[in-house]
């Protein structure tokens, strides 16, 4: 049995460490020089995708997929949506208008959201003055009052922070399923 | 009324009323509901005995407090509560500070004991508003289950606590946290949470990649 989460969010937020943090095999990473330092002050940039593995058991297998930061890739990212049970959405705070990048991240992956789920992890919240969580979870109420995201500060090299996010994504695709014909 | 003549819940300067009869974190939570129903914004001074004092300022969703949340002090000898009305656009202290949603996650925990907040009605049902973040707050993955059920149902302590295989009174302490953080909305004609829903197989606790990926990490 497998399960494919995708990593998804802006040059720089962290997809590339947050599944080095929870993968239980190498992870397989296509960088190459990054040529937009204007975007991101960072040498190197996922060009292709990322890819780790969580054996849950012998015979089940979480599939985590980091996908390109930049939007020259999207034909990445309609090839993996369709595929994927839910996604982990990395925003860092200190990029440019980040509550604007979940919002276009929330509206590119919008059947992903609503077919499986999304966990929002916001990234270098401690790092500098920028939008501050409600920012994040007012646009969310405001844009998707129909969907109950999951938004919480993460340090993608905190392995524990990683499986916290992890698991509130997996609990509310469960409950989602679950609950989805009970009137709110 | 000054933060060393008892518990003050109320605005300053002076309020001439008489003080709460609430002990511990009560107090506090009662006073976090309070505010979070005023128009106005407003700040909050929480002297802990022997732990320094917490400053909130709601209006920036953010505290300062010098005492670490992973050694919160679950029965201080004392909490004594201070309000004042927030300047605007005039933070109360340097921001980013730390975010609030783990610290009224715990006040909210620990302030009732297993009993229900005074203002949660028996018989309503309640819903999640939005996610608490849960960095930083102890938590389990039982109450991440109740979490996740209460943002796609809405149920009350009990009801909560029959789906989620939980005892009641961990259902009661976890509605009181969600509500004292403001993250609850209520019902009084929603129907009832199912505990055998059509899904019922990744519900229990034992099944489903929930269960299986909880016990994989050890969690």
């Amino acid at each position: 049995m497998e399960h494919i989460i995708l990593f998804a969010g802006p040059m720089g937020a962290g997809k590339t460490t947050a599944i080095q943090s929870l993968s239980d095999i190498p992870v397989i990473s296509t960088e190459a020089a990054n040529t937009d330092r204007a975007t991101a002050d960072k040498a190197t940039t996922t060009v292709a995708l990322d890819y780790g593995e969580i054996h849950v058991s012998d015979e089940e297998r979480i599939r985590m997929y980091g996908i390109p930061g930049q939007r020259r890739f999207d034909f990445m990212w309609r090839i993996l949506r369709d595929r994927a049970e839910g996604m982990v959405l990395l925003i860092h705070n200190d990029g440019p208008d980040p509550v604007d990048a979940m919002r276009e991240f929330m509206i590119e992956f919008a059947d992903l959201c609503e077919r499986g789920g999304v966990a929002v992890g916001i990234t270098r919240m401690d790092v500098a003055p920028g939008p501050i969580l409600t920012h994040y979870t007012d646009v969310l109420e405001r844009d998707r009052p129909d969907l109950m995201v999951p938004v919480m500060p993460v340090d993608p090299r905190d392995r524990g922070n990683m499986e916290m996010l992890m698991m509130c994504l997996i609990a509310n695709i469960e409950m989602r399923a679950a609950y989805s014909a009970v009137p709110a | 009324m000054t933060p060393d003549s008892g518990i003050a819940v109320g605005t300053r300067p002076t309020v001439q009323a008489p003080a709460p009869e609430l002990a511990g974190w009560a107090g506090a939570a009662t006073a976090v509901h309070a505010i979070q129903q005023m128009p106005m914004p407003m700040t909050l001074r929480l002297h802990v005995a022997d732990h320094g004092v917490a400053h909130i300022d709601f209006a920036y969703n953010a505290f300062e407090w010098e005492h670490p949340l992973d050694a919160f002090p679950v029965t201080p000898a004392s909490v004594l509560v201070e309000t004042c009305t927030a300047e605007p656009d005039a933070p109360a202290f340097e921001l980013p500070g730390r975010t609030l949603d783990p610290l009224l996650w715990s006040i909210g925990f620990h302030a009732f004991g297993d009993e229900p907040a005074p203002w949660l009605v028996e018989g309503h049902r309640y819903h999640l508003r939005r996610w608490p973040s849960l960095s930083g707050i102890e938590i389990d993955l039982d109450q991440v289950r109740m979490i996740a059920m209460l943002g796609n149902a809405f149920a009350t302590a009990d009801e909560l606590a029959a789906a989620a295989h939980t005892p009641p009174s961990d259902a009661r302490r976890l509605v009181n946290a969600l509500s004292v953080a403001g993250m609850l909305r209520r019902s009084t004609a929603a129907p009832a949470l199912d505990a055998a829903p059509a899904s019922a197989h990744s519900v229990a606790p034992s099944t489903g990649l929930f269960a299986r990926l909880r016990e994989r990490w050890g969690h």
